[in-house]
């Protein structure tokens, strides 16, 4: 067995990483269905390599440090560190069925949505050991912090509820309903606002008593939803409608809608002002230029799902828009 | 340009089922829908591609010559339930949903679940090779479920269906009682979680399996040579399986793609040529009835297993 294992290990060894910097700035794709990650060269608009992961990878984060970007693989029961420079492969973490994950404003906790396993896993940040697990009610979806890093606000798509955690004393705060099949979760100007997809409306949301205040109406399916760099606009993306629709995001009025076909998705923000959306049944990638409502599209794997914009290099104006 | 089977199960996605879902409020299913789209395309293709192969093949040089071909049609239904319906549809959300969730649960106790990956990790990127790999050890997986498929008497009662076609052809390999399929859904569900079986990565590869596996049931006189015949398993090696003599505990060839294990455990029998084949100890419903017919015989020759001390067990 010991020999079988050897010759396996040298007759197949892996590819070596090549470590170069992207002067234009590097986009990593995360393919959920093909078990991939696609490292794009953002000048070129061009794959140009494609990271395997385990089993089925979906979102991804950047660690506070700006030195680790986080990839959740769900089935694999693996957490990925990755250069955000270069895409080389930094360590592999078993974690437990991690779907959507983000840190706190803090930098203190990292929360990991566990969607199929029904639970809501806080981490400390440094050490990644894991606080406190919350069984929940049922397949935690997004996820968003209040900005003082006492609450995080977890979407329940499959029970049509919103729930707030208290992480200054671990404990649960309420669970209420705020529509059919809530996905995206963003506070923004004091409020909570959730994409409830299987509507066309997000739900603005009192986040002291979980009540819904108002509906606003952005299109079928409202998935996800993106603050601009700037902080004037509300990006939507809706998956039914195929539409991406922006906001004002003081008075929540709509601006424009933009036809994104192919289940828009993510979504990351450019320095040049251009708008990258993964299409999830389209394997490509839109780039969208706001101001003329066109866009470009780039080919990757198998159901594209997180995103992340690294324009140059290890710069502290990347902006996670997860 | 993308692959044409995700693109084809996007335009699908996005254009029949997404619309439905979210018209009857049931879009928290938008996931599975897209996984359901893949694999119906996917066994839709494995479908076609059999047929445009076997069916010539089949009249080019037929074992047997039939009358009618009426037994043949409920075959037809077996086969688009089980690689184009309901079935692609139960596994992926079942198969998904426990293998993520017992997977995590092991995750928690500190037993990182194993993968060949974790194993080798030379493997991750190694695509390919990976899936030979895991095609190689399910093969064997399958190989000791069918033997034992055999030798249990309530089992040979549900797997008997399967055998009692006297018009075998390349549509007999999904003619499974639904208790028979969801032992193996379950069997290869454990396997899954001892060696983490990738999903749905490697599509093209099952596809090329899943036709290996019809072709050997088809009606056609075709042997791969004497070193081909022991390599991968040809209509020739796996109609001695089916062959009315081989009915129950006393059969051989128990392979499914690859002959290695009924060489190794000395189940193989290379010497039987292009015999009959059925189950002469079943009831004529198992052979001739409509599907439920069949799958109500099957539970009767089950429930009589259980109650018998005796009942007829192969011939």
């Amino acid at each position: 067995m010991r020999r079988l294992f050897l010759l396996l290990s040298l007759c197949f060894a892996t590819p070596g990483f090549t470590t170069q910097a992207w002067a234009g700035g590097i986009a990593f794709v995360i393919n959920s269905g093909g078990a991939s990650i696609s490292v794009i060269d953002m000048a070129t608009q061009k794959e140009v390599r494609r990271i395997p992961t385990l089993r089925e990878p979906h979102h991804l984060i950047l660690s506070p440090d700006g030195r680790s970007l986080l990839v959740g693989d769900t089935a694999g029961n693996q957490m990925m560190f990755l250069d955000p420079n270069t895409g080389e492969v930094q360590q592999r973490v078993p974690v437990t069925d991690p779907y959507q994950l983000a840190f706190s404003p803090n930098g203190k906790f990292l929360t990991v949505n566990g969607l199929a396993r029904n639970q809501v896993d806080v981490y400390d940040a440094a050490s990644m050991k894991l606080v406190k697990r919350f069984p929940v009610v049922a397949t935690p979806s997004h996820l968003a912090y209040a900005p003082d890093s006492s609450t995080v606000f977890v979407s329940l798509q499959d029970s049509d509820k919103l729930a707030a955690f208290d992480l200054r004393t671990m404990t649960p705060k309420w669970t209420v309903p705020v529509g059919k099949t809530p996905a995206g979760v963003l506070w923004l100007n004091g409020k909570v606002l959730v994409a409830d997809m299987g509507t066309d409306y997000l739900a603005v949301v009192d986040p002291e008593t979980g009540k819904v205040l108002e509906h606003v109406q952005t299109g079928k399916g409202a998935h996800n939803l993106f603050l601009s760099p700037d902080r004037k606009i509300l990006w939507v993306n809706n998956r039914a409608g195929g539409t991406t629709v922006s906001l004002d995001s003081t008075t929540l009025k709509p601006i424009r809608s933009y036809a994104i076909p192919g289940g828009p998705d993510d979504m990351d923000f450019a320095p040049n002002g251009n708008i990258w959306i993964t299409r999830r049944w389209a394997e490509k990638v839109a780039v969208l230029d706001p101001a003329t409502g066109s866009f470009e599209t780039i080919d990757v794997g198998r159901s594209p799902h997180g995103l992340f914009l690294n324009p140059k290099g290890p710069s502290p104006t990347v902006v996670s828009s997860r | 340009m993308g692959d044409p089977f995700d693109l084809a199960a996007g335009w699908l996605q996005e254009h029949l089922l997404i619309p439905a879902l979210y018209q009857f409020g049931l879009m928290n299913w938008e996931d599975v829908s897209y996984g359901w789209a893949l694999f119906a395309l996917y066994g839709a293709a494995q479908v076609a591609v059999t047929f445009a192969v076997c069916l010539p093949l089949e009249h080019w040089r037929p074992v047997e010559h039939w009358p009618d071909s009426k037994a043949v049609l409920v075959d037809v239904l077996y086969t688009l339930l089980s690689r184009v319906g309901i079935l692609p549809f139960v596994t992926y959300v079942l198969f998904y949903r426990a293998q993520v969730s017992v997977t995590g649960w092991m995750t928690d106790q500190g037993w990182v679940p194993p993968t060949l990956e974790g194993l080798f990790p030379a493997l991750l990127g190694q695509q390919v090779l990976t899936f030979v790999l895991y095609a190689i050890i399910l093969d064997f997986a399958d190989y000791v479920r069918h033997w034992l498929a055999h030798q249990f008497r309530w089992w040979w009662a549900l797997h008997s269906l399967h055998h009692a076609q006297r018009q075998m052809t390349f549509w007999s390999d999904d003619r499974n009682h639904v208790l028979d399929d969801l032992i193996a859904f379950v069997w290869f569900g454990v396997i899954a979680l001892l060696i983490g079986v990738p999903p749905l990565q490697f599509p093209l590869l099952v596809l090329l399996l899943r036709f290996l596996e019809s072709l050997s049931h088809a009606n056609v006189r075709l042997s791969f040579g004497w070193l081909g015949d022991r390599l991968l398993i040809s209509p020739r090696f796996h109609r001695a399986h089916h062959g009315v003599l081989g009915a129950g505990d006393r059969s051989c060839n128990y392979g499914s793609v690859l002959p290695w294990w009924d060489m190794l455990f000395d189940t193989a029998d290379f010497s039987r040529d292009y015999v009959p084949t059925g189950d002469p100890s079943g009831e004529e419903a198992l052979a001739t009835g409509t599907w439920g017919q069949q799958q109500m015989a099957g539970l009767r020759r089950f429930t009589r297993a259980f109650r018998r001390s005796h009942v007829p067990h192969g011939v």
